[in-house]
């Protein structure tokens, strides 16, 4: 129970409080990523940057030709995250998840985390900047 | 939650409760200290409602975390205190938004011609110039409209608003002095006094950085610039702060919004290093 009440109230509280709760965008979201570009990639957990201006989760995915990426995904900053529910530790090293986002402008392997899918599927809310960037 | 069929009033409840135990599960996740002298309701909530609380001088006592009224707890209460379906009675002063500080005044800001251009060249950047974007300290109406929250510590002589997006940090002068007249050295957080007016704290400002940025948008702020604010608590869980700005530069004449804040109990701020990791202005693209 110890070990998953961390996930459960991220996941509760992506369900709930979804764009209510939402961080206004910290940085420039249009200046920095392409909202007509959209990326979906799954892979292990290399590293959890839980930094301030922006927690940063990095991902091994292995792309069409076989070899091995790791993305850099952005989310939003660490106290709306804890005061969400989550915990810098919620997502371990080798955990596997599903990220959807947006791509960055010009940089390949970056990316902005729309929503975060661990393993069984929980959505992880990941106080993306892109709800409440300008359209 | 658990039935389909649930009615509106039962699964409202379920909503409720599922958000009360995020919100208990939530404050786990940082030090838990409770918030001393908060009123209580007959039912043992707090009562958001009640009184504001006075200094030893008579003064309402502003004191404590706040945080942008929508999101804060006293906030919700309000709305769920309306119903689902009700709208809350229109603010009598338009209330400022984070990305147009004018959405809601008639016409919008009243820019000046080459203001109005510079807002709209900035906004076409999306907005990568403004300061925030690079860690550098935000102007003062993008602090109030800010999500993330902010502490006030309200002494007899000296008013501190320390803010937790980026680190910003005010201080407000209410021992009696004025406002310097020697065209003083321009500061990003300029130079403040604050004087009561009943029980209105009235804080006005001058000495801002030129080439301000009123909201996320880039609505300019020059340094001849005067702010004027008009702090009021009119309850417990709510303060109101009526935001008036003068700048002959990039307004044809001065204009008032409001922002609303409602009180966080039983937390603490969070620290916020804006520089620690700071990588996104890389990704921009050229222009």
């Amino acid at each position: 129970m110890k070990l998953t009440m961390p996930a459960l109230t991220v996941a509760i509280t992506a369900t709930l409080l979804g764009a209510s709760a939402s961080a206004l965008a910290h940085h420039a979201f249009a200046a920095e990523f392409d909202r007509n570009k959209p990326v979906e990639v799954s892979g292990a957990v290399t590293k959890v940057e839980w930094t301030n201006p922006h927690a940063r989760i990095y991902v091994d995915v292995v792309n069409d030709k076989g070899a091995i990426e790791n993305w850099n995904f952005e989310m939003g900053t660490p106290n709306i995250l804890m005061r969400n529910g989550w915990r810098r530790d919620s997502l371990k090293l080798g955990d596997k998840v599903k990220v959807t986002g947006w791509r960055a402008r010009n940089a390949p392997l970056v990316g902005n985390a729309g929503e975060v899918f661990q393993a069984d599927g929980t959505k992880m809310f990941t106080d993306s900047s892109v709800r409440n960037a300008a359209k | 939650m658990r039935r389909q069929s649930a009615s509106a009033a039962g699964l409202y409840g379920g909503v409720l409760s599922v958000l009360l135990l995020v919100s208990h599960l939530a404050q786990a996740q940082w030090p838990d200290y409770p918030t001393p002298n908060v009123p209580l309701t007959a039912g043992g909530t707090p009562d958001y409602l009640a009184p504001a609380p006075r200094t030893a001088e008579g003064h309402p006592d502003f004191s404590g975390i706040w945080e942008l009224w929508g999101r804060s707890a006293p906030g919700r209460a309000a709305a769920e205190a309306l119903g689902p379906d009700a709208k809350p009675a229109p603010s009598p002063v338009p209330l400022g938004t984070f990305f147009d500080l004018g959405a809601n005044l008639e016409g919008g800001l009243p820019y000046t011609p080459s203001a109005l251009a510079l807002r709209d060249a900035r906004k076409a950047s999306d907005s990568r110039d403004n300061p925030d974007a690079h860690c550098l300290p935000m102007g003062f109406t993008q602090l109030h409209l800010h999500p993330q929250p902010h502490k006030i510590v309200q002494l007899p002589n000296l008013f501190v608003m320390m803010w937790e997006g980026n680190s910003g940090l005010r201080q407000i002068f209410t021992d009696g002095r004025k406002l310097p007249d020697n065209d003083p050295q321009p500061w990003w957080y300029g130079y403040s006094v604050g004087h009561w007016e009943g029980d209105t704290l009235v804080v006005e400002s001058i000495g801002l950085l030129d080439g301000g940025w009123l909201d996320v948008n880039g609505s300019p702020l020059s340094d001849k610039a005067k702010i004027t604010e008009r702090f009021q608590r009119p309850q417990y869980g709510k303060m109101t702060v009526d935001f008036t700005v003068e700048d002959p530069v990039n307004y044809t004449k001065p204009f008032t919004v409001r922002i609303e804040h409602g009180l966080m109990l039983n937390t603490e701020l969070i620290e916020f290093i804006c520089q620690e990791n700071e990588q996104s202005a890389q990704y921009f693209d050229p222009q």
